[in-house]
């Protein structure tokens, strides 16, 4: 069962396909060669997938002059942008307090 | 070379990517328990290295169902919209409920959809006139050589299904797929596998949005989430090309076991 899929569907495999393949191949030599860095850029290039797959739609539908789903696209593209902004200020609230942890008990 | 544990992580993320890459699913509310209660893995460790799990086979699942013409893509962003809004409102009223009250709610939604799935299984959402109009979410697909047409019933019904699996999402380490699965295609009236491929194109980005954070806190266990997410992406492949050789009557047998299944695990853990 299948029907033709149209070029922005195209676009979008190709993305996935690259980030689904390279992450595979940093996670599959980082755990033979036992390199966690590897293992780290695996998994993040893993997590930077949906993010790239949301930039290319939206470019996709801003190209088409689909106004209205070019505007839905980049709300979602808003909301993971907020999610990594929140990441990284938990991230950095979280170590500030882990050091201040380790200097009272020092 | 990798010690046995990297070999049995490897394995389950490759067994629940199967299954979960077959019906349109990240595989995470198998991943999780498996996790956790069979491989004594902590509850966080584990959710975080779900979510990543379930990029990997929604992402490498995705590629299949695009290239297959199964993915509505407009469908999909009408309703990422409520799906974000869903995870940042699960984050905020997390709180108001408990774990057990969680459980027993989520249970009870998957029993109903698992026995709708098995009633309904013999019936058929598209029609075979090429020249309806399908709307302006519907579309068209090739069965068989026959041009069929689907188009999208009760649209709020979707969005609000969408809002909650988006908030159990961030909750639970799960994509939500094994909610917007069933209810596109029983209440929806979307053909069963457009509504798996529209869900793996969608979870993706549900589960990237509160991994950033499990990241940064440092729940990523790094070894262990490599090995399940390393197990899951071949085996993700290989299930979204199976689904196309299972007739859609059987792939809403197997979602509708798979329902209830889980709907029983999580129902004895809210007791």
């Amino acid at each position: 069962m299948s029907a033709a899929p149209s070029p922005l569907d195209r676009v979008v495999e190709a993305v996935l396909t690259a980030g689904v393949f390279l992450s595979g191949c940093l996670l599959l030599a980082g755990l033979l060669l036992e390199r966690p860095p590897l293992l780290r850029a695996g998994i993040l290039l893993l997590l930077a997938t949906p993010v790239a797959r949301v930039v290319v739609v939206t470019i996709g539908l801003l190209r088409q002059r689909d106004w209205l789903f070019a505007l839905v696209s980049l709300w979602i593209l808003a909301v993971l942008m907020s999610g990594i902004y929140l990441a990284a200020h938990v991230g950095r609230a979280s170590s500030r307090e882990l050091a201040r942890i380790t200097e009272r008990e020092r | 070379m990798p010690d046995h544990s990297t070999w049995t992580f490897a394995l389950t993320g490759a067994a629940t990517g199967l299954i979960g890459s077959m019906l349109g699913l990240g595989g995470g509310v198998f991943l999780v328990p498996l996790l956790t209660l069979a491989l004594g893995v902590p509850i966080r460790a584990a959710i975080a290295a779900s979510l990543v799990s379930v990029i990997a086979t929604a992402s490498a699942s995705a590629t299949v169902s695009l290239n297959r013409g199964l993915v509505n893509m407009r469908l999909g962003l009408a309703l990422e919209v409520a799906t974000s809004v869903g995870g940042l409102a699960g984050g905020l009223t997390a709180v108001l409920l408990s774990q057990r009250q969680l459980f027993a709610a989520f249970a009870l939604t998957l029993a109903v959809m698992g026995v709708l799935m098995a009633t309904r299984s013999g019936r058929r959402n598209i029609i075979a006139d090429p020249d309806l109009d399908p709307g302006r979410l519907g579309g068209r697909l090739e069965e068989d050589g026959v041009l069929y047409v689907y188009r999208v019933k009760r649209l709020g019904v979707g969005l609000v299904s969408s809002l909650v699996a988006g908030a159990i999402s961030g909750l639970l380490g799960v994509g939500g797929g094994i909610i917007k699965v069933p209810i596109l295609n029983t209440f929806c009236g979307i053909p069963i596998r457009v509504a798996a491929g529209t869900s793996a194109f969608m979870i993706g980005v549900t589960a990237a949005a509160s991994s950033f954070i499990y990241w940064s806190r440092g729940d990523v266990v790094v070894p262990l989430t490599a090995a399940v997410a390393l197990g899951a992406l071949p085996a993700s492949l290989l299930g979204a090309r199976l689904a196309a050789r299972v007739q859609a009557r059987y792939l809403k047998i197997i979602m509708a076991v798979v329902l209830v299944a889980v709907a029983v695990r999580m129902g004895a853990q809210a007791l």
